[in-house]
């Protein structure tokens, strides 16, 4: 062979071990990513090498965490994160599929199919069922009054498969009403406006929506207030602390006096830029009992904070970047950069702002504020598993919502959408086409069936019966789903079972990518460094 | 008070950071130690500068260094990437309370604690059961059998930086990049590295890190950026010093590009040698470019180098090459945090106070503005004695940045030099001012001078901790005097030998650096921005355009320009 002669040391693995060695290795990841699947998976308790211990039932963060090896299956991983990325959810569905789909194959090739005909197989099943999906997904209207109803119902079908049941439902509410509260007519939804915060602190159900804005500081004076109502917000992003290097050069100076002098004059403008805030709060503040609240993105020394505490300011520093954007929508008023032209129209409002305490961590709410265009989940759990627990939860709620409305559609969940698609390519597709190719988009078909089939597993569940009475039913004409748990056909839209579109369509368009070009492998070098650690 | 947040990324600057903060532990305990030499109880030194006050949900008060680490997903040996002081009890399967359905158990192989770390739990153990029992003579002879197991353990057995370290760290410190599915050999090149910072929110959690210990300084010094740029990690540190040059504009950032000699092996190949060069030189400019002074830290080969004259180390183990690192680490360190005297106001055992800000204006602000900075050391100082200071103290300072030129005569070039714990005659400690008169004086006597020399003196010498490797020769003595006559027995002494060094290290900007710059500006132009280079096409694999490069090979030919204005190398820049 050629490439032995170019490089003795490389290592190739001839045909049918390079495929095999490709379908092994999707079908392990597969065997991982299984028992997650549904809301009668399994939670993944990872412990790691210093005996810490990771709890997950996201497909994406147990991917992540797994130290993969086989380059076969960081492809594989690559591609599911990236679906993860795109459209929020779907780590797990597409590990399975992809490996089911080596799998169907795997009987063909044994049986001596060339993958190539397997692979114009799935090119054309697979655009058949993203036809079908389009005729198959429930259309919704949205405007500017959605249904907050079904929101709910894709975002409970998400938030069930991460959390149990009470504090799914618990969640749906907040999630929904959430992105609710960011959504702008005529605008993308950005999801950075709902601001995830949790504190270790209370129990889970304790978890809240707070309108309105939770940042993870406090103020840094003794003598500021650490509750006040009816408070002008003053965002900014401008410098209160003496800051020598500013001035690129150095100091020029050649004795002791001229130095000070220097000091002095720096720090005026500081001072000068303090006042100029201290004058503006006197001015919305005097003849009546309202308070006033700076939140800087820069830093503010202690001189300056002392002189706004005289003042009875609030201040925080050093904010999240995000958090000036969300303080505006959320509070009104504009951030500002610079302290020379301030109006009391960049003010925001905010009734009720207050700090607490937990050891050296402390909370600033900012709460009761009017129609706002951010706001805050407020995560609260007794310890740090719970809580990133949640906030998977969350994130995928959210991400569940905000797909719903984008798509202005979602599919039955329940793997009805899995069932019916199957039985269109087999009872309809495949007899548009002639020859082997069949075969293809039969493997295609069946491997759809992974869904409701590892759904049925998960729940314990005879797989067999199950997918015999669902396919049944589907030939029938009744569009059902699984029952988790009583293994009978039920009909989603009654149960109230939604999936995001997007999300579906995004596994159809790249499951069968990945598993062709996996397929189409016939060889396997490795050339240069070994893949293994050399001790 | 000024404060310092230290950053440390990658794989061998967590070996050096991890060596530095045991001083500064060292340090600590000694301060604290009624038994301990005078020097270190009071030292003048100000340790909030690097370190932070906290207080755990229990109440209990904490004491630990404003730091983000940075490295790959399992690297952290048996250490947990939360610490141990703000623990919780880790929950056990029945305390899953978010999920009502079957859980199953992925243990990986757990890693056995060392003997070190074992040792160090079993006292935290004891102090938290044992409050007042004094322990006898007899006791203390057993623990020094045991320390003696716990260095050779550790001299045989490092792996990860976690292995020999003895700090607690705050459980926002320590980042672990997970879903890169990369191995540390595999994560060489910038190219490699370069998504690792942006994707899937780690950015973001490390900006929040950072924040979270920037947000509690009331008047932020600078930041001390440590990166391993022999690999991947030069684009996470790039990209996040991005972000810092972006948020904390007005804060400057000093940064040592530190490398174990091992990255240096020679390329196996034509191509991996020229995405070798590609990396070096991609790697420093995009560095640079965010900082106010890089300082690049690392030889070829450390053992058989000048600056290792009195020590005898092993090239291969980054455990004792980042020793040495990190001793000089703490002492260029020290004017940040030396205590600040008025004007006038002068002291016996500190002098020449100096802020990050101070060190930057002073090396990179003249003139020349010249951002790259040599690092000397003197490792152990020699004692300052007689009229020959500038041949032993001068001449001791060697040099620990690759690819310098030796014998340069700059008549601009600029130095800040900190000396601390040196000898004086008759073997006690030299005081402050005999140190500041003596070092004058051999400036004024040495051949060739810099424009302008910044002395910062110190009595306090570097403390040797227990994992502190066995590096030093049979020259060095306790106290790390150097002796006449080698000391009989084992070839190399550590911690238990001898328990403090006194330590000169130097910071100079000078023309010496040329040859550094222009091998990477020769590698860029040759292999990347040239017609038909070889490199092209592996550059743009990383990202880079054209006129990305074009940029870079500016930047970097105007430093050249900086330095040497008759180049060759900076006049064909068209």
């Amino acid at each position: 062979m050629s490439l032995r002669v170019l490089n003795p040391n490389a290592e190739v693995l001839n045909k049918s071990a390079a495929l095999h060695m490709n379908i092994n290795a999707a079908k392990g990841l597969q065997d991982v990513l299984k028992s997650n699947l549904g809301p009668k998976g399994t939670i993944k308790m990872l412990v790691g090498g210093a005996g810490d211990i990771k709890l997950t039932k996201d497909g994406n963060t147990l991917l992540k965490e797994m130290q993969i090896q086989n380059p076969t299956a960081i492809m594989i991983a690559r591609t599911a994160v990236a679906q993860d990325d795109i459209s929020g959810d779907g780590t797990t569905s597409t590990v399975i599929f992809i490996g089911e789909l080596m799998k169907q194959s795997e009987r063909y090739i044994d049986e001596g199919m060339h993958p190539r005909v397997l692979v114009d197989g799935f090119e054309i099943a697979k655009r058949a069922t993203l036809q079908f999906l389009e005729k198959f997904k429930t259309p919704i209207v949205i405007g500017n009054d959605p249904d907050k109803e079904i929101l709910k119902m894709v975002a409970r079908t998400t938030l069930r498969t991460k959390l149990y049941e009470a504090l799914a439902d618990q969640l749906t509410d907040i999630v929904v009403n959430a992105v609710l509260c960011i959504r702008k007519p005529e605008e993308a939804i950005d999801l950075f406006m709902v601001e995830i915060m949790h504190m270790r602190h209370k129990f889970d159900v304790d978890t809240r929506l707070v309108e309105g804005l939770v940042l993870d500081h406090g103020s840094r004076h003794p003598d500021m207030k650490r509750r006040a109502e009816n408070c002008h917000i003053l965002t900014c992003n401008v410098s209160l602390e003496y800051d020598k290097s500013e001035v690129n050069a150095g100091f020029f100076y050649s004795n002791a006096e001229q130095r000070e002098a220097m000091v002095a004059v720096e720090r005026r403008q500081v001072d000068e830029r303090v006042q100029k805030i201290i004058d503006l709060k006197n001015k919305v503040c005097s003849g009546n009992d309202n308070s006033f609240v700076v939140i800087n993105q820069k830093g503010i020394d202690p001189p300056s904070l002392d002189l706004l505490a005289r003042a009875g300011i609030i201040a925080l520093r050093r904010a999240k970047r995000r958090n000036m954007e969300r303080l505006v929508l959320a509070c009104g008023g504009e951030a500002v950069n610079s302290v020379d032209d301030l109006t009391p129209d960049c003010l925001g409002w905010a009734g009720l702002v207050y700090e607490h305490v937990l050891g050296e961590e402390k909370y600033t709410f900012v709460e009761n504020v009017r129609n706002p265009h951010s706001c805050t989940i407020l995560i609260k759990g007794p310890n740090d598993h719970t809580i990133a627990q949640i906030k998977d939860a969350v994130r995928d709620g959210l991400r569940a919502v905000k797909n719903t409305v984008e798509d202005e559609s979602v599919v039955l969940g329940a793997g009805a959408f899995e069932v019916a698609a199957r039985q269109y390519l087999v009872n309809e597709v495949k007899k548009t086409v002639q020859g082997r190719t069949q075969l293809g988009i039969e493997a295609f078909a069946d491997a759809l069936l992974v869904v409701p089939k590892t759904l049925a597993e998960n729940s314990g569940l005879d797989t067999q019966d199950v997918i015999i009475s669902l396919t049944g039913e589907h030939d029938r004409g009744n569009v059902v789903g699984l029952s988790q748990h009583t293994g009978e056909p039920i009909d989603p839209q009654m149960e109230g079972i939604f999936d995001n579109y997007s999300v579906k369509r995004q596994i159809i368009n790249s499951g069968p990518v990945i598993a062709s070009q996996l397929l189409l492998v016939d060889e396997v070098i490795r050339a240069g460094r070994n893949m293994r650690k050399p001790t | 008070m000024r404060e310092i947040v230290t950053v440390q990324v990658g794989g061998f600057a967590n070996f050096v950071g991890s060596h530095f903060w045991n001083f500064q532990d060292e340090l600590l305990g000694l301060a604290a130690d009624p038994y301990a030499d005078s020097v270190f109880r009071n030292q003048h030194i100000n340790m909030d500068v690097f370190y932070r006050t906290g207080e755990t949900q229990q109440g209990s008060v904490t004491y630990t260094p404003r730091l983000v680490s940075v490295d790959l997903q399992g690297t952290l040996g048996s250490m947990s990437s939360r610490g141990t002081l703000y623990n919780e009890s880790s929950p056990g399967p029945s305390d899953v309370i978010t999920w009502a359905g079957h859980v199953s158990t992925h243990a990986s192989e757990p890693h056995r604690k060392n003997l070190f770390l074992e040792s160090l739990y079993e006292e935290e153990q004891e102090k938290l059961t044992v409050t007042s029992r004094i322990n006898g003579g007899e006791n203390n002879s057993r623990r020094e059998i045991n320390d003696k197991d716990i260095v050779e353990s550790l001299e045989n057995g490092v792996q990860f930086w976690t292995d020999f370290s003895k700090v607690h760290y705050h459980p926002q410190s320590i980042y672990e990049l997970s879903g890169l599915w990369l191995d540390v050999q595999e994560f060489d090149n910038y190219g490699i590295g370069k998504d690792a910072f942006s994707g899937g929110l780690r950015g973001e959690e490390l900006n929040e890190r950072l924040r979270f210990f920037v947000e509690e300084c009331d008047h932020i010094q600078g930041f001390q950026f440590v990166v391993d740029d022999s690999g991947g990690f030069s684009a996470v540190a790039a990209d996040f010093l991005e972000n810092i040059a972006d948020e904390y504009a007005n804060t400057p950032v000093l940064l040592y590009a530190v490398r174990s000699p091992g990255s240096h092996t020679n390329p196996r190949s034509q191509k991996q040698s020229v995405s070798r060069d590609l990396h070096d030189s991609v790697s420093f400019s995009r560095l640079s470019s965010f900082c106010k002074l890089i300082v690049p830290v690392g030889l070829p080969i450390l053992s058989g180098s000048k600056a290792a004259t009195y020590l005898a180390l092993k090239d291969e183990k980054p455990y004792h090459c980042s020793a040495v690192y990190a001793a000089t680490l703490h002492s260029t360190t020290l004017p940040f945090r030396l205590e600040q005297l008025g004007p006038t106001a002068d002291s016996h055992d500190i002098s020449g106070s100096m802020d990050v800000n101070g060190v930057v204006q002073v090396l990179a602000g003249q003139a020349r503005q010249n951002m790259v900075a040599i690092l000397d050391v003197a490792m152990p100082a020699p004692p300052l004695i007689g009229k020959q200071v500038e041949q032993t103290l001068l001449g001791n300072l060697q040099p620990l940045t690759p690819e310098i030129a030796e014998d340069v005569e700059d008549l601009q070039a600029v130095e800040s030099i900190t000396v601390h714990g040196s000898f004086g005659s008759g073997g006690n400690r030299a005081s402050v001012s005999e140190v500041n008169n003596m070092v004058g004086t051999a400036y004024r006597n040495a051949t060739r001078r810099p424009m302008f020399c910044h002395l910062s003196v110190a009595q306090c010498p570097l403390p040797i901790p227990l994992p502190f490797p066995s590096i030093f020769g049979n020259h060095v003595g306790q106290h790390g005097e150097l002796l006449d006559s080698p000391i009989m027995g084992s070839p190399s002494r550590g911690s238990l030998e001898v328990h403090s060094i006194p330590m000169a290290a130097r910071l100079r900007s000078s023309s010496a650096v040329l040859p550094f710059l222009e091998n990477r500006l020769v590698k860029l132009r040759r292999y990347g921005v040239e017609r038909g280079a070889s490199g092209a096409q592996l550059l743009r694999s990383w990202g880079f355009g054209q006129d990305d490069l074009e940029d870079m090979a500016e930047m970097l030919s105007k430093m050249v320009f900086a330095l040497d204005p008759h180049s060759q190398m900076s006049s064909d820049s068209d």
